[in-house]
């Protein structure tokens, strides 16, 4: 095999490596992402896939977020409840709190992080063995953009069935609230189902909080499963990171849209 | 005409070597080798599946190198490709991988549809496979499968990666005249990537030699066969006694 040439062998330092690579990574995420948006407003596709995706992501789903949130909704009603008693012994707020920070903030955001993990995961394992045994390849062979293909479905349904599944187990969230408010520190369910404290604000951020996690969860997955190298062990790191870098990209989106929410809605 | 010039491709180490190769329009290109020479990632570099670190592929006149992935859909819709682990789409029927390929060029018409996938089934000689699955079949059928998508739409260009590797003799002679005499009716350029020599040599135009990443021979078939080159003489002949 002949010597490489010498201009190909700049040293690079281990800082430059990492910097580089950071960089690689990022224009990659965002081609996946550009693309996925492309796709979604001008690719045709099969009602068939979205449908499927929908069954896949969502009524999969369903039960899983509705028991995490039930729970959710006990403990953090039981935990703010003896918290307050210990300023003010009066609970009356303590479901209108508790239903303002659960659409603002909580409800969207626990609901995708629990999302991250089931469907974040799946998307990669899908993607990421299409990639190591050569059918994206073939796929593009066929003159088919994979992101297209395979990433633009699981889009589509996500974004759909995130807002549905991030209202439907907030919903069980704050009536298994209830029942520990009601059990354990007697505040009637007429005094604990409370809108006072719900505005516009808050219906708009967390609807906004939905939709970026529920479009931003299918690219990172997808990203992970699309650069999948390697055999199976290549999978396996590849769902892991999926797992990893959704959740992160849930709360980074949360912080970003916490903020701006803030800042808008005062 | 596919063009490649001095394709320079590294993974951990370097694979292609300054690779330089014509295929005249119309020719059956044999590419033989040892294992790991690089022929695999030099068809891919030729599908633009891999993106070499210098030099260029031209096919149908276009740099390929310097096109991005949706104008390369464009040439890709021109080229046929047999994968050497055929990559069949797992969770499709043998007749719907057949026909994924007719379905993105646009072809709709079903009876159109089903008529070319089962001609092309009954050419691999697996009539009457339609609606099993992929996972259900043997590593002969699967190749067999997969040859049979690389031709469906009839390219242009069409590259097989090892389309005879494990089939019996008489298949394996059978799927070799058959892809001799697609080429010839349609005029194609093929590349055919063979470890089946004998056969191989038997419907080759032309044939390349690669070795540890570089081609080290580039000729006729019958300059193929009577090369006094040490290693391509001892690998054509099937030699024990040699440089390899
Ligand atoms: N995706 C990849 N990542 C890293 N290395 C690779 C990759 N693909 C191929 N290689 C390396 O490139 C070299 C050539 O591989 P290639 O598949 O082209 O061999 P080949 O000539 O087709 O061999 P065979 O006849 O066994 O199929 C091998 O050493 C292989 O390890
Ligand atoms: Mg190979």
């Amino acid at each position: 095999m002949s010597a490489e040439p010498h201009a190909m062998e700049r040293p690079q330092g281990p800082a430059e490596v990492a910097a580089r690579r950071v960089l690689a990574d990022a224009r990659e995420l965002q081609g996946v992402f550009l693309r996925t948006l492309y796709w979604t407003a001008k690719g045709r596709r099969e009602p068939g896939e979205v449908a499927r995706q929908c069954f896949e992501v969502g009524y999969r789903s369903a039960f899983f977020l509705s028991v995490t949130m039930g729970f959710i909704g006990m403990i953090l009603v039981f935990q703010s409840g003896l918290q307050l008693l210990r300023v003010v012994p009066d609970l009356t707020l303590l479901g209108a709190t508790f239903l303002e920070l659960l659409v603002r903030d909580l409800g969207p955001t626990i609901a995708a992080m629990m999302l991250a993990t089931r469907v974040g995961a799946g998307i990669a394992a899908e993607i990421g063995s299409m990639v190591v045994t050569e059918q994206v390849d073939a796929l593009r062979m066929c003159g088919v953009d994979p992101v297209d293909h395979l990433v633009v479905p699981r889009f589509i349904a996500s974004v759909v069935m995130t807002a549905a599944l991030v209202m439907f187990s907030g919903l069980v969230s704050f009536a298994a609230g209830g029942a520990t408010a009601w059990f354990v520190f007697d505040v009637q369910p007429l005094t604990y189902i409370n809108f006072s404290l719900l505005d516009r604000g808050d219906l708009i951020t967390g609807l906004l909080k939905c939709v970026a996690y529920g479009a931003a969860i299918p690219i990172v997955s997808g990203w992970c499963g699309l650069t999948t190298r390697g055999g199976s062990e290549g999978v396996g790191s590849a769902t892991t990171s999926a797992v990893v870098n959704s959740s992160l990209a849930v709360i980074m989106l949360d912080l970003v849209l916490t903020g701006a929410g803030f800042v808008v809605f005062v | 005409m596919i063009e490649v010039t001095k394709v320079w491709k590294r993974f951990a180490a370097p694979v292609l070597c300054d690779v330089t190769l014509t295929v005249p329009t119309g020719c059956l290109y044999g590419l033989i080798g040892p294992g790991a020479a690089g022929k695999s990632v030099l068809l891919k570099c030729l599908a633009g599946l891999l993106r070499p670190e210098r030099g260029s592929v031209r096919l149908f006149g276009q740099a390929i190198e310097a096109l991005d992935e949706v104008s390369l859909q464009a040439v890709r819709n021109r080229v046929g490709m047999l994968f050497q682990n055929n990559a069949l789409f797992d969770h499709l029927t043998v007749a719907e991988n057949i026909a994924f390929p007719m379905r993105r060029r646009g072809i709709t018409d079903e009876s159109v549809i089903a008529a070319r996938v089962a001609d092309r089934l009954r050419a691999v000689s697996l009539a009457g496979f339609e609606q099993r699955l992929p996972g259900g079949l043997s590593g002969g059928q699967k190749k067999r499968v997969g040859v049979a998508r690389a031709t469906v739409t009839r390219a242009e260009v069409v590259l097989y990666d090892e389309p005879a590797a494990g089939l019996d003799p008489v298949t394996s002679q059978k799927i070799f005249d058959l892809l001799r005499r697609e080429q010839q009716e349609a005029g194609a350029t093929v590349v055919m990537v063979s470890s089946d020599i004998d056969r191989l040599l038997t419907v080759t135009d032309r044939v390349g030699m690669m070795l540890d990443g570089a081609l080290i021979f580039d000729g006729t078939t019958a300059e193929a066969k009577g090369s006094l080159h040490p290693v391509v003489k001892q690998f054509v002949h099937g030699e024990v006694d040699g440089p390899l």
